[in-house]
């Protein structure tokens, strides 16, 4: 081009004061950040300040006079201070007990000669992608007083009556939430190598004298990230929420903010109090978290491979085998199990007896026009326009996140880091606030409130940031100088996003997109908060029908979405990962310069 | 097709620091000019600003006679015709050495027979013909840097940006890529500024070298002429190992400080404190100029082939001289400069 181009100059040069708007530099950033704010600031914020305006979408007497009255009014109820309290005993239970049973899971995992190694390390990521409502739903079928444990008589009344109240909702949280303490400390373990503790073999120390010296100390900010992340977890569930902890009786905040914002009498500024109160819980917890990080050693924390001893467990690594499998079992395969022998039987009574059996229940499930059937297709195209349109967005913005310079950057990637942790009961309950009440949105064509598009757009606000974190973290592994030398030799902005962006972070991309795919069917909260006129998707109506004894239809409803969703995400990402292997870049993961 | 480049009076803040104050520099077209200076000292600013990968607070850019950035207007990066060779080579990893080569023309919409001509014959200039089809990271080091320059060819700029691109190599092959490099650069005559912050790569490469210090230009002349007059103790300091020696100077004569020698034969500046600019290859046997000569302490020795490159101390001051014979560690050595390399630099106020 040369010289040319810039024959062509005169009439292509943009004045100086036009130069950045027609550059795109300016606009787009704007649209990009424009859309965050619709998604989840302006959603968040509406609930902060509902908290304090009480009045503000009264629709019989509107006030703009802020009041601590009912904030005040939800702290003296002794109610809600039993939810609270209810709450913040069950994450610190669960924190200590999944941190404990997952960093041992970890360790046997990684560090031992187990048989079935590959199977064991991958049981993690399976319990951690099956929806929270799913197994709480499962264990209802297995621990209620009808349930299968008691009709096949392993476990005795008393036992059943006290699975009903904390210790049961310990236990299944804890299945439920383990892995997560699996992935921190695992990916700690992993950054550890065996270096120090080669180090402190030659110092003359045993293996218990080391892992208590060397190891432990070294893995205590993993330890406490996990604890930190659990406890955010805990308090932000909804699935258990609205299962068995309602079926037990067990007030928890989320769940009460639900109630107050949906159910009859609605009390929005009971629910804004509420949801203000876990608000505050969820950001003290993740002020922790970022005070922990500062202070972690990054090196430990990275999970970057280094090579590592692997302990010999001799005799004993069959029976350690064997109760990590046992784990596993309680955590996903019993409830998996219950969840199929129940599609397949007429009744929860009749048990497992052969005369019980029937199709009856998936066939409901898979004809077309059946109201569980108009739910699934619904899920999954809410599921497929959500995973599209949450990557896109989510790439845009990373790329303009990644060259911004402004002090729009780490605002935006401070929210949605921390809107990672913000319960979907309190964005679904912000998008009540602003699609309902708050006036221009209220009557906005599209998306508008009652529709599907409103409750995909939520599903996307509350995918956008761990799809921003992971497209986020590839695109942060790019050479700036890999953009613009494209830019140099003559690509624009969208051509250098389609081929040079896209193509490098083609994987996190295809990972955001699967996991939001699986996360979007599945997902409870928002669904729950913003059922479309049009019909709920699957998880409000498997939560409803198994609150009106249609179990059955609620578990073929489960297991045919799981099929469908699970299935199709697998066959992709194996279709992908062989593609991945084709191409050196994929396969080598790294910029070769 | 290749350009001349005008800077004028650029300057360029970040965080409130003044990164280029008040820069000016001219490239004649064919020309290769480098940009030589440490650290923060702004040449790589100055490069980002020429490419358009960063734009100017204030001043004027004229390439090839139209202006590319000023009060008037700003064509961006993308229409500027100016190819950059980056320090860790930019290539896209997804695609073959000949994508890489033919993105860039196909984003200009070229004709495919030209875009194959243009290639092909980028391909081979650089001698990449066989490793057309293979990824960079089936490459070595300096096939992924011919690549780079490839890359900039086949797109015939009206001028050629690198940005140390001989860093990320290893000592051995980096004078060979050095030499091969250019060779092809001037081959085809393309216009060239180059950053670094290696003095021996500069004088090398470079038809002039702009000396740089802290945003402004220090001194910008033939590497021959920087080396023989080194403008200031500053440029003097950045250049082949030079030594420099504090003392005073009075009518054609210069006495080392803290009297750590006699009075020697000097030009350069003639009254007042200055510092003597000592090159190694100056040092002679004391008999060669009895009148200027000086004596100092053998510090260190090191072999080099050629010569033994010793460190001697005088009065406090070290000094590089290069000697046939290996002295011994400790010992006094009478050595004389010739008076005519004698140049003495008068200190700034």
């Amino acid at each position: 081009m040369g010289v040319a181009a810039l024959a062509r100059g005169p009439g292509r040069l943009a004045t100086a004061g036009r130069r950045r708007v027609l550059a795109g530099v300016s606009v787009t950033p704007a649209i990009v950040y424009a859309v965050f704010a619709v998604l989840l600031g302006l959603p968040l914020l509406l609930v902060l300040v509902q908290a304090v305006v009480p009045g503000l979408f009264d629709l019989t007497a509107q006030s703009t006079a802020p009041s601590l009255a009912p904030l005040a009014r939800a702290l003296s109820s002794s109610r809600v201070a039993e939810s609270v309290l209810h709450s913040l005993e069950l994450a610190a239970t669960t924190c200590v007990s999944a941190t404990m049973l997952g960093g041992v899971f970890a360790l046997l995992a990684q560090r031992c000669n187990l048989p079935f190694r590959r199977f064991i390390a991958v049981l993690p990521w399976l319990v951690f992608l099956t929806p929270s409502y799913l197994k709480a739903l499962a264990w209802v079928l297995l621990m209620s007083p009808g349930g299968y444990l008691v009709q096949l008589g392993v476990l005795p009344p008393d036992v059943i009556r006290a699975f009903f109240g904390l210790p049961g909702l310990v236990f299944v949280q804890t299945l439920n939430l383990f892995p997560l303490a699996t992935f921190v400390i695992g990916s700690a373990m992993a950054g550890l190598g065996s270096e120090y503790e080669d180090a402190a073999r030659m110092a003359g120390a045993r293996p218990l004298r080391i892992w208590l010296r060397i190891n432990g100390p070294l893995l205590m900010p993993a330890i406490a990230l996990s604890l930190i992340a659990i406890f955010a977890e805990v308090l932000s569930d909804f699935g258990m929420a609205s299962t068995i902890a309602r079926v037990a009786n067990f007030r928890v905040l989320t769940y009460d903010i639900y109630a107050a914002a949906s159910q009859y009498p609605v009390d929005f500024p009971m629910a804004g109090s509420q949801a203000l109160i876990l608000l505050l819980l969820v950001l003290a917890v993740v002020t922790g978290d970022r005070l922990l990080r500062r202070r972690a050693d990054p090196r430990l924390i990275s999970g970057r491979s280094k090579s590592m001893r692997v302990l010999d467990l001799g005799k004993w690594r069959w029976p350690v085998a064997g109760v990590m499998l046992a784990v596993a079992t309680l955590a996903l395969f019993l409830p998996l199990a219950a969840i199929i022998v129940r599609a397949f039987t007429r009744t929860l009574g009749g048990g497992l007896a052969w005369s019980n059996v029937s199709d009856g229940n998936l066939l409901t499930a898979l004809t077309v026009g059946s109201d569980a059937n108009t739910a699934l297709l619904r899920s999954l195209a809410y599921a497929c326009c959500t995973a599209i349109v949450a990557c896109l967005g989510a790439l845009v913005l990373a790329v303009e996140l990644d060259r911004s310079r402004t002090v729009l950057k780490p605002l935006v990637l401070g929210l949605s880091l921390g809107a990672v942790a913000i319960p979907g009961i309190v964005l679904g309950f912000g998008y009540i606030l602003m699609w309902n009440r708050l006036p221009v949105f209220r009557d906005w064509p599209f998306p508008h409130y009652g529709a599907g598009s409103l409750l995909v757009t939520g599903y996307v606000a509350a995918a956008l940031p761990y799809c921003l974190v992971i497209i986020m973290g590839a695109i942060g592994q790019l050479a700036p100088s890999l953009s613009e030398a494209a830019r140099l030799h003559g690509a624009g902005r969208l051509e250098r996003l389609w081929r040079i962006t896209l193509p490098l972070v083609l994987l996190a991309v295809a990972t955001a997109f699967l996991l939001t795919l699986i996360r979007t069917v599945f997902e409870l909260p928002i669904s729950q908060m913003l059922i479309p006129q049009s019909g709920p998707p699957v998880p409000p109506m498997v939560t409803n029908l198994f609150g009106h004894d249609q179990d059955g239809l609620g578990s073929a409803l489960s297991l045919v979405s799981m099929v469908i969703a699970g299935g199709g995400a697998g066959l992709v990402w194996l279709a992908f990962s062989r593609f991945a292997r084709l191409s050196p870049v994929m396969s080598s993961g790294a910029v070769p310069t | 097709m290749t350009a001349s480049l005008k800077c004028t009076n650029i300057t360029k803040l970040l965080g409130g620091k003044t990164v280029l104050d008040n820069l000016s520099l001219s490239v004649i077209a064919g020309e290769v000019v480098s940009l030589l200076g440490a650290s923060g000292s702004g040449k790589t600013t100055l490069l980002r600003i020429i490419a358009g990968l960063a734009d100017p607070d204030a001043g004027e850019i004229v390439l090839g006679g139209r202006t590319v950035w000023g009060a008037s207007g700003v064509v961006p990066a993308e229409r500027r015709g100016v190819g950059m060779v980056f320090q860790d080579y930019a290539l896209w990893p997804h695609m073959t050495v000949a994508k890489n080569l033919s993105f860039g023309l196909e984003s200009r919409r070229l004709p495919a027979g030209e875009i194959a001509a243009r290639v092909s014959h980028a391909l081979e200039v650089t001698r990449l013909g066989p490793y057309r089809d293979r990824y960079p990271s089936e490459l070595s080091g300096g096939q992924q840097q011919r690549v780079a320059i490839a890359r900039c060819l086949a797109a015939r700029p009206a001028l050629m940006l690198f940005d140390e691109p001989l860093s990320n190599l290893d000592a051995a092959l980096r004078e060979d890529m050095r030499v091969e490099m250019m060779d092809m650069v001037r081959r085809e005559g393309i216009t060239v500024v180059y950053v670094t912050h290696d003095q021996a790569e500069a004088m090398a490469v470079s038809d002039r070298i702009a000396v740089m210090r802290s945003g402004v230009i220090a001194q910008l002349d033939t590497p021959q002429s920087i080396y023989e007059r080194p403008a200031d103790t500053f440029v003097a300091s950045f250049i082949g190992g030079f030594s420099l020696l504090r003392g005073s100077t009075d009518s054609g004569f210069f006495k080392p400080a803290s009297d750590a020698g006699p009075k020697i034969l000097a030009i350069g500046a003639t009254r007042g404190p200055g510092t003597l600019v000592v090159r190694p290859e100056d040092a002679r046997p004391a008999s060669a100029f009895p009148g200027n000569q000086l004596t100092g302490q053998v510090l260190s020795r090191a072999f080099q082939g050629r010569c033994w490159r010793l460190v001697v101390t005088l009065g406090g001051q070290q000094l590089r001289l290069d000697w046939p014979e290996a002295a011994a560690v400790g010992s006094d050595l009478p050595f004389s400069l010739p008076p005519e390399r004698c140049l003495v630099l008068a200190d700034q106020p």
